[in-house]
């Protein structure tokens, strides 16, 4: 999947790392079985040397996978910190997160995403964010366990009712993308999809401009039929 | 009443002989028990196969509608449930309580009657798993993560169901496995030191020792679940002072335990199965041995592994990281043991070795795929996508179903005085491979490309995941069906299969020592116990003798001059 983030450009690069890792492991260990099984294949033959243990492989095998080990453990900790580091503010992006990253909630619920934005504007499923923005999305939720996933965007992280998980990211390029929920949430768990649309500053103050004024105007009908005594 | 043939042995003259139905259900014998367990746990692969093809029927097409929602979660539930607690464990556990007291030389264990309640536990706990299909199974998935389990979430009685089956079952196991630890604490033979214990049995000490540790663990967390539902509890509730993340924790100390525990019982089967078909020795006894033990540690200490996408600190992910990656060291020790062990042998490629070959090779590349779910970053972008589904079925087939067909093709004879049939066995194992393939590898595809997520009932046109599911699809069909032959091969060897003899494969262990399938007292005589391989030196023994006497003979023989 192409990656939109820095961050993700940082978890990309871990992840490819460890795939190779993992070849090289899966591969030598393949091959040395497949040559031992052709090379020494005989239902009948002399009875073969009894050997029992060899020290010096012993501490040569070991030594090289701790080695190997220790160097994984050492680039995870360095692209793991690096995919953390907090985002900053670019040029394009909205002038008043340029100190501060746009602060934005995410709040998991059986099973649809709200995004609750700064000025008090809100909305479900679709997340809008200015491009080449730093944004700290905090991840909440109000039933069961839900991980939120966009993943050309950001890491995956769970939204655990009672706790606040936190995701940096900042995007390089406008566009929609499509994210989902990655942690079994109830019977329309599949279905619980989200989208983040990334668009220019100026769009993005519009849109939650619009969205509070809609909002506004819904709840104060609402709270126009209730006092003529209807149902809203 | 004629008299008795013995009368000084015999006071009263033979018990009735009782069917043989009712010998088994009311034995504490360790081989009746490991057969009943065994036995229950082929069968109940069945039911779980059944229900991973429902599953698969239901992910053939985008957006399917062959299961609703609500029945893919209760397959998937069920699913989980029988392949952990109702196959794998059981197999693992009766091939331990079978197999290992006769080769540390004992005459049955220590405690068989705990045994004996711990199988009737396990029993008890498949027949509530399954009676759920009476009301309603459990809809919370493989690992119920609260608060999805609690009861505000599922009210219904499934997953109560779910907490008392698995409960049950888990009881029984940490009960086997009290037995067993007595019973190699108490009950070696004369000689049979730790350092000369079979590596197999030495498996099924450690083994043990984790159920008793992890099991706990689980039965505690279940008992707090049952509690929130039933009682009003808060453990798992958020605020006032309960946690959802503690289930978790609890949880994946169990499950990663567990993991860990079936890779254990693999290798230790292999590892007789490749010294015995190889005729050799194991390559390096005691690493392999220290390896095992090391697993058991540090795999356990791995839990938040499961975690790290979770809430929890950063410095925590790193630990997970830290202790899976060293794992790769006595992991890496025991493939390059056990691969040395066949380098230099004369191998006879039969079913038990084909399948310990096939276990190598799967759990490699599984534990290697686990490997990327290590790194924190990585597995911020793996965690919970279907390749993570793929990495834990390549290691767990591999070591359940791969390492506990060796195991069973390997023992088989001891049991029942038959070998399997070989050819059906080579057809087995080659069709598994192929199911296996083809139904995981395209999933790592679908899990890293695509991000497909992990246990959804349905996914979309247009993701690029279509083709990639299919093939998985019919690649779970053909393991299935490879998976059934083995089954039926089982059933029919055992009346009808070659007569195998005691040592059928030249063993050095010393349940090869007595008769298939053994008595129940296993021994008339031990020998002495001089080395890990102790019949080896009872056949050089008389080898060497009748040299001797045979070199007697043609000197007494030869004209005086």
């Amino acid at each position: 999947m192409a990656s939109h983030s820095p961050g993700t450009d940082q978890i990309d690069t871990l992840f490819w790392i460890g795939f190779i890792a993992a070849t090289i492991l899966i591969v030598v260990v393949l091959g040395a079985l497949l040559y031992v099984v052709r090379r020494y294949r005989g239902e009948r033959g002399a009875e073969p040397r009894q050997l029992l243990s060899g020290r010096g492989p012993q501490f040569r095998v070991g030594g090289v996978l701790t080695v190997f080990a220790a160097l994984l453990f050492i680039l995870g900790i360095v692209f793991t910190g690096n995919a953390r580091e907090k985002p900053t503010t670019g040029e394009a992006g909205l002038a008043s997160a340029k100190s501060e990253p746009l602060k934005i909630k995410a709040t998991g619920q059986q099973w649809l995403w709200r995004y609750d934005y700064p000025n008090g504007a809100f909305s479900y499923y679709k997340l809008v964010v200015p491009v080449d923005t730093a944004i700290e999305l905090e991840l909440l939720s109000t039933d069961v366990v839900h991980t939120w996933n966009v993943e050309e965007l950001a890491r995956k992280a769970d939204a655990v009712p009672g706790k606040t998980n936190k995701v940096f990211f900042t995007t390089d390029e406008e566009g929609a993308y499509q994210g989902d929920s990655a942690t079994l949430s109830g019977q329309s768990y599949a279905a619980m999809r989200t989208e983040v649309d990334v668009v220019t500053p100026e769009e993005y103050e519009e849109f939650v401009e619009t969205q509070n004024e809609d909002i506004d105007a819904a709840e104060e009908r609402v709270v126009g039929l209730i006092e003529n005594g209807e149902t809203p | 009443m004629s008299p008795s043939p013995h009368p000084e042995l015999v006071a009263e003259g033979y018990g009735a002989k009782r069917p043989r139905w009712a010998q088994l259900a009311t034995s504490a014998d360790h081989k009746d028990i490991g057969q009943i367990l065994i036995c229950g746990a082929l069968g109940f692969l069945f039911l779980a196969l059944v229900e991973l093809v429902l599953m698969r029927i239901q992910l053939l097409v985008p957006e399917n509608t062959f299961l609703s929602p609500v029945g893919f979660n209760r397959m998937l539930s069920l699913y989980g449930a029988s392949a952990i607690f109702l196959f794998a464990l059981p197999l693992v556990f009766g091939l331990f309580y079978y197999v290992a007291p006769l080769q540390i030389g004992s005459r049955g264990t220590a405690l068989p009657r705990l045994g004996q309640v711990g199988l009737t536990l396990w029993v008890t706990g498949g027949v509530v798993l399954y009676s759920t299909f009476l009301f309603t199974p459990s809809e919370a998935g493989v690992n119920p993560l609260a608060p999805l389990s609690e009861v505000a979430f599922l009210s219904n009685n499934g997953v109560d169901a779910w907490a008392t089956a698995t409960g049950l079952a888990t009881l029984g196991f940490v009960l086997l496995a009290v037995n067993l630890v007595a019973t190699f604490r108490t009950m070696r033979a004369p000689g049979m030191a730790w350092r000369r214990v079979p590596v197999f049995a030495w498996g099924a000490a450690v083994s043990s020792w984790l159920m008793i540790v992890v099991g706990s663990v689980l039965l505690a967390a279940l008992t707090m679940l049952m509690i929130d539902r039933n009682y009003d509890g808060i453990f798992f509730a958020d605020g006032s002072g309960g946690a959802p993340l503690l289930w978790q924790h609890l949880s994946w100390i169990f499950y990663t335990g567990t993991y860990m525990l079936i890779l254990i019982f693999a290798f230790g089967a292999i590892a007789e199965i490749f010294a015995a078909f190889a005729r050799k020795p194991l390559f390096n006894r005691n690493v392999v041995m220290a390896s095992l033990a090391a697993i058991a540690v540090l795999g356990t200490l791995a839990w938040m592994q499961n975690m790290l996408t979770a809430p929890i600190g950063i410095g925590w992910m790193y630990f997970a990281m830290l202790v899976s990656l060293a794992l790769i060291v006595p992991f890496g020790l025991i493939l390059f043991n056990l691969i040395a062990t066949l380098a230099g042998g004369t191998l006879r490629m039969r079913a038990p070795l084909l399948f310990a070959i096939g276990a190598i090779a799967t759990i490699t590349i599984g534990l290697g795929s686990e490997l990327c779910h290590s790194l924190v970053a990585s597995a911020w972008h793996l965690k919970n996508t279907v390749d993570s589904t793929a990495a834990t079925h390549f290691a767990l087939v591999g070591g359940s179903v791969f390492g506990g067909f060796a195991a069973l093709h390997y023992w088989f004879p001891k049991m029942t005085g038959r070998t399997m049939g070989e050819n059906l066995a080579q057809i087995s194992f080659w069709t598994i491979l192929v199911g296996l393939v083809l139904g995981f590898v395209p999933l790592f595809f679908a899990g890293t490309e695509q991000g497909q997520v992990i246990d959804a009932y349905k996914y979309f046109a247009g993701t690029g995941v279509t083709a990639y599911n299919v093939v998985a699809s019919i690649g779970v069909f053909i393991l299935s069906i490879g998976i059934l032959m083995t089954i039926l091969n089982a059933i029919f060897s055992r009346t009808n299969g070659p007569e195998a003899g005691h040592d059928p494969w030249g063993g050095d262990s010393l349940e090869w020592f007595t008769l298939s399938p053994p008595e129940p007292h296993n021994f008339d005589v031990l020998p002495d116990v001089r080395s890990p391989r102790p019949l080896r030196d009872i056949r050089e023994a008389i080898g060497h003798r009748t040299r001797r006497s045979e070199r007697a003979a043609s000197r007494e023989s030869q004209p005086v001059a």
